[in-house]
């Protein structure tokens, strides 16, 4: 007797009960001719006995005994009653339903914009933040290592610490380096013909691809010990470029091309959905030490590339990161100069490396943002559900009183919630799949591609699947255990309904009002924080400036020709018909991007003991001012004669100039621009620049700051660099990237453009993070605020129906309308006021928390908060319009006679 | 009966008579061969010395019970009075189940004799 053998009854039982559970119709057919059958025989039996064939019919029914409880017990045994039960629930619940198709399409509809608005962000947060990447082998062993600064942060590296860092771990199976930010490069399709396509390559070193364990879908990829064979030109091209520009040409392996100037050999493709390991996008991948500018590549200051690695089997992270930061604490003791104060961090592998946690705050807001709103929703559905169960108390009170079990009841109303969120969960997904592409599409144009992958996947569906059972659950249960309290009599009397279930619904219309009124606030912070960064005056005007950044190593242009070059550029540029005035600079103000250098100044100490003044530096073009409208406070601006070889000049900032010789007029003093060596300045190589004008200060990095008070301008033709930007102020604000790109081409057709924008947007990045919270947090608030208002309504609505009869008496006795509306009025604000209150108490909370967000702005906003509370007293009041209405055109005598 | 359903006394005691009513079965289908539910309970309540009290309510599910276990095997067919009747028959894998079932329903029996008397 084996164990199989011995379960093979209950086995063949369980099987044989699930087919019954699901496919009843037989085994049902059969069970009522089995029971006719048995009643004939019974029959027969007492028709011989003599009965008359009426009599013999009526005993044989009575022998038998209840047909029907026969029959359930039978299919009790022959099925699982449970999972009858569950389809025969939704089934009736689908019913339920269906009768009323006003209810189950709001309610699916307000928990379809809950659901959808945080599957969305939970997708958009598994991107950004989890999810793996493609086409790497064993993505959980491999590390980001980037640069520690004093401050904390995630920085790069340079080349030459990265070759110390390669040689010397040995808890990493391989380290390699790549340019964080994939750079624009000019391509031409065949050898010898100018670049005149602007594509984006990410440089890497050539164990890169091998470190991944990425694999080519055709040639081969750069490996390590063929770097020699590969030669400097070879290079990878991403599948998604291959198949755009190229149509999938299997035949592209060994095709030459020209990259900035350069010809090269495409290898191979990567495999389909290969990006390296982060969101940044390239179409190609190009060797590092033949594409990077050799000064680049022995500069142990120039900091330019983010360090991966991959841990040795049995190496734990930890591990790894306790050896390279003692790498990192060696290296900065053997080169004081270029790594002073600098460390070496590992961190896990993140699509945003170095950003993990700014991001995963915001994204943490945001998900915070549309938890609420799917609170609200959950609210608002369960006031609904408890008053409809209120509606069908005396149904349920007969089902109770002929002996329906309280559990099986609770769960037939719980089937009918989870149906109703399935529906909204359903609507939800698809919502969802609309709101993700539209938040990748409404991503800010950032200088280089970004690919987010936000298909919903699995993952998605199991997300909101759990939310759904989740929130309906949580929704229904409370409903549902109230509607199944057996207090039988007084409900088949329709007396009125149980003061503990009113209590119940005031408390959801509370929470959806207290919700609706946070979000709002929160929303409203937002909009003054950006208001007050767009408000105060950044010192110079962003409106009608087209940008266009260039980097002019790419054609290959030196300090020498780049100089002739960029004087040409800014010729041309302000020929242009529609240009009012250009100009060429290193720096954009509000961009971001600020240069910082050291400076001292006779006369002046530097504060706290340091070696030199740290000031916000711009090399520009003459017409620089004027071009971006920031007065001169006095003296000149720079002419073309102050060029290389000419005294060396420099424009501070009224900060600047306050600051060195306060009460002095600052023109004609000097300033001493440092060079570092390695103890400190190096007297040597110092500069010194004699001021020639004093301009208004300007935000220098972003609108969010405040002015900066340490500017300082030289004259690019005095200090050249490679990456400029073109900034043209057009007559009539209107765009002309295009004239300025032919222009860019027809100077040198082997130098693309590298972005092109609008100073508005370009300065505006910063604020980008604040207008996504304004726009989820005040559009969805403004869904909560109408689904309160539906909860309050609600509420009012039924009370005047309950109390139609003492309203009547009311009148009858002279009760005026005044305070027939005064009534309703008190109940239904009554609820908007303990909401709004509670409300405001959590988003005071919230305020504080979001202090970093606001820009300094008060975060107890007297107009927002004051202003939120009369919207939601507005929002009371009208909800309570309507039933107020009614009950002033209650007919005394008929209410008196209404039962 | 009408409330027998949710009240938990009338299950408990369904549920005491379950093992006995399956072997019962058993016993009468191996004995006298194929039988209908009616022809069963007939049978059943003759062959006893007390009337037994077999209502149909406990006999069908044992009766589900049996066949989808495969101890016993329905199929319709004629009674002698022309009449239309699902026949229960026991099946090889019931008599096995039979002759397990008695050995140890007689061991319990005994043990439960023993300490009942053990104890008078």
């Amino acid at each position: 007797m084996n164990l199989v053998q011995a379960f093979r009854p209950a086995v063949a039982r369980f099987f044989s009960r699930l087919r019954n559970a699901c496919l009843p119709g037989r085994a049902e057919a059969d069970l009522a001719r089995e029971t006719a059958a048995h009643l004939a025989l019974l029959e027969d039996d007492f028709h011989r006995r003599g009965m008359t064939l009426d009599d013999a019919r009526a005993a044989a029914r009575r022998a038998f005994g209840g047909v029907e409880q026969m029959k359930d017990r039978q299919r009790d045994a022959r099925s699982f009653a449970w999972l009858d039960d569950a389809r025969w629930d939704l089934r009736h619940a689908a019913r339920l339903l269906q009768r009323d198709p006003l209810f189950t399409l709001t309610a699916a509809l307000s928990l379809a914009i809950g659901i959808g608005a945080n599957t969305t962000i939970f997708t958009v947060a598994h991107a950004v933040l989890f999810r793996p990447p493609a086409g790497v082998a064993d993505p959980g062993q491999l590390v980001d290592i980037g640069t520690r600064q004093p401050g904390g942060g995630f920085g790069n590296s340079s080349y030459p610490n990265y070759l110390d860092l390669r040689a010397r771990a040995t808890t990493l199976d391989g380290v390699y380096a790549y340019s964080l930010f994939p750079r624009a490069m000019s391509l031409g399709a065949d050898p010898g013909t100018p670049g005149t396509e602007r594509i984006f390559g990410t440089l890497v070193t050539a164990n890169y691809f091998s470190v991944l364990g990425a694999v080519p879908l055709v040639g081969r990829l750069f490996s390590a010990d063929q770097a020699e064979s590969d030669g400097a030109d070879a290079v990878v091209l991403s599948h998604r470029f291959w198949t755009r520009r190229f149509n999938g040409d299997p035949g592209i392996v060994g095709r030459r091309m020209t990259l900035n100037d350069r010809s090269v050999t495409v290898i191979g493709v990567a495999a389909e959905g290969f990006q390296g390991t982060g969101i940044r996008a390239g179409d190609a991948w190009v060797a590092l030490t033949a594409a990077a500018a050799a000064s680049s590549l022995i500069d142990r200051a120039s900091a330019w590339l983010l360090l991966g690695g991959r841990l040795k089997p049995g190496v734990s992270a930890p591990q790894a990161a306790a050896e390279v930061d003692a790498i990192g604490r060696a290296l900065a003791l053997e080169y004081p100069d270029q790594n002073r104060g600098l460390g070496l961090r590992v961190q896990r592998l993140s699509p945003v490396p170095g950003s993990s946690a700014p991001v995963a705050v915001f994204l943490a807001l945001l998900m915070s943002i549309v938890a609420l709103v799917l609170v609200i929703a959950c609210a608002n559905v369960a006031g609904v559900l408890l008053a409809r169960a209120s509606a069908r108390r005396q149904e349920i009170a007969v089902r109770l009183a002929m002996g329906a079990g309280r559990s099986r009841l609770v769960r037939q109303l719980l089937a009918e919630t989870l149906m109703l969120f399935s529906l909204g969960g359903a609507a939800g997904l698809l919502l969802a799949r609309g709101l993700t592409s539209t938040t990748v599409a409404a991503l800010p144009a950032l200088p280089f591609p970004v690919n987010v992958s936000v298909a919903l996947d699995l993952r998605a569906v199991l997300f909101t699947a759990a939310l759904v059972c989740g929130a309906a659950l949580l929704s229904g249960l409370a409903p549902a255990l109230q509607a199944s309290k057996a207090d039988i009599v007084p409900a088949l009397k329709d007396d009125a309904q149980a003061p503990a279930r009113v209590r119940l619904r005031h408390a959801f219309v509370v929470a959806q009002v207290a919700f609706s009124i946070l979000l709002i606030v929160v929303a409203g912070l937002f909009v003054r924080a950006l208001q007050a960064a767009g408000a105060s005056d950044p010192g110079f005007d962003r409106r009608g400036v087209e940008l266009a950044s260039l980097d002019l190593s790419m054609a290959g242009y030196t300090g020498t020709t780049g100089l002739q070059f960029v004087r040409e550029l800014a010729e041309r540029v302000r020929a242009l018909p529609d240009v009012e005035a250009a100009s060429i600079a290193t720096s954009v103000p509000g961009g971001f991007e600020v240069q910082r250098r050291g400076v001292t100044v006779p006369g002046a100490t530097p504060p706290d003991g340091a070696r030199a003044f740290g000031v916000d530096w711009n090399n520009v073009e003459p017409g620089y001012f004027a071009a971006l409208r920031i007065p001169m406070v006095s003296g000149r601006d720079f002419t073309p004669a102050d060029r290389a070889g000419a005294p060396l000049v420099a424009i501070v900032g009224e900060g600047t100039a306050r600051r060195f010789w306060p009460g002095e007029d600052p023109v004609g003093k000097q300033i001493v621009q440092q060079e570092f060596g390695a103890r400190g300045p190096n007297p040597a190589a110092a500069k010194t620049l004699l001021v020639v004008g004093v301009a208004r200060d300007v935000k220098a990095s972003t609108l969010i700051d405040g002015l900066s008070s340490s500017l300082v301008y030289v004259p690019l033709q005095q200090q050249y660099l490679s990456r400029v930007t073109i900034l043209a102020r057009t007559t009539r604000g209107q765009r002309i990237a295009d004239e300025l790109r032919t222009l860019v081409v027809s100077l040198n057709r082997n130098l693309p453009i590298v972005t092109s924008a609008t100073l508005e947007d370009a300065s505006a990045i910063g604020l980008v993070p604040q207008q996504i919270v304004v726009s989820v947090a005040g559009g969805l608030g403004l869904i909560g605020a109408l689904l309160a208002a539906i909860g309050i309504y609600g509420v009012a609505a039924y009370a005047v129906t309950r109390r139609t009869r003492e309203i009547g008496i009311r009148m009858a006795l002279g009760a005026r309308r005044a305070d027939v509306v005064a009534m309703v009025l008190r109940q239904g604000v009554w609820l908007a006021v303990i909401g709004s209150a509670i409300g405001l108490i959590l988003a005071a909370g919230a305020s504080r928390a979001l202090v970093a967000f606001l820009f300094g702005i008060a975060p107890l906003d007297p107009v927002i908060f004051g202003g939120a509370a009369v919207l939601f007293a507005v929002v009371g009041l009208a909800a309570c319009y309507w039933p107020a209405r009614r009950a002033t055109r209650i007919d005394p005598l008929t209410a008196l006679r209404y039962e | 009966m009408a409330s027998g359903r949710q009240s938990s006394k009338g299950q408990e005691s369904v549920e005491l008579l379950q093992g006995t009513l399956d072997l019962i079965v058993l016993r009468a289908l191996s004995t006298m061969g194929p039988q209908h539910a009616y022809g069963l309970t007939a049978r059943l309540e003759q062959v006893a010395d007390h009337p037994l009290e077999l209502n149909q309510g406990t006999l069908y599910p044992a009766l589900v019970r049996l066949e989808q276990q495969g101890l016993i095997k329905g199929t319709w067919q004629k009674t002698e009075s022309n009449r239309d009747a699902k026949y229960y028959a026991i099946t090889k894998a019931g008599l096995r189940g039979l002759e397990k079932q008695t050995a140890r329903w007689r061991r319990l029996a005994g043990l439960v004799d023993k300490l009942l008397l053990g104890a008078s």
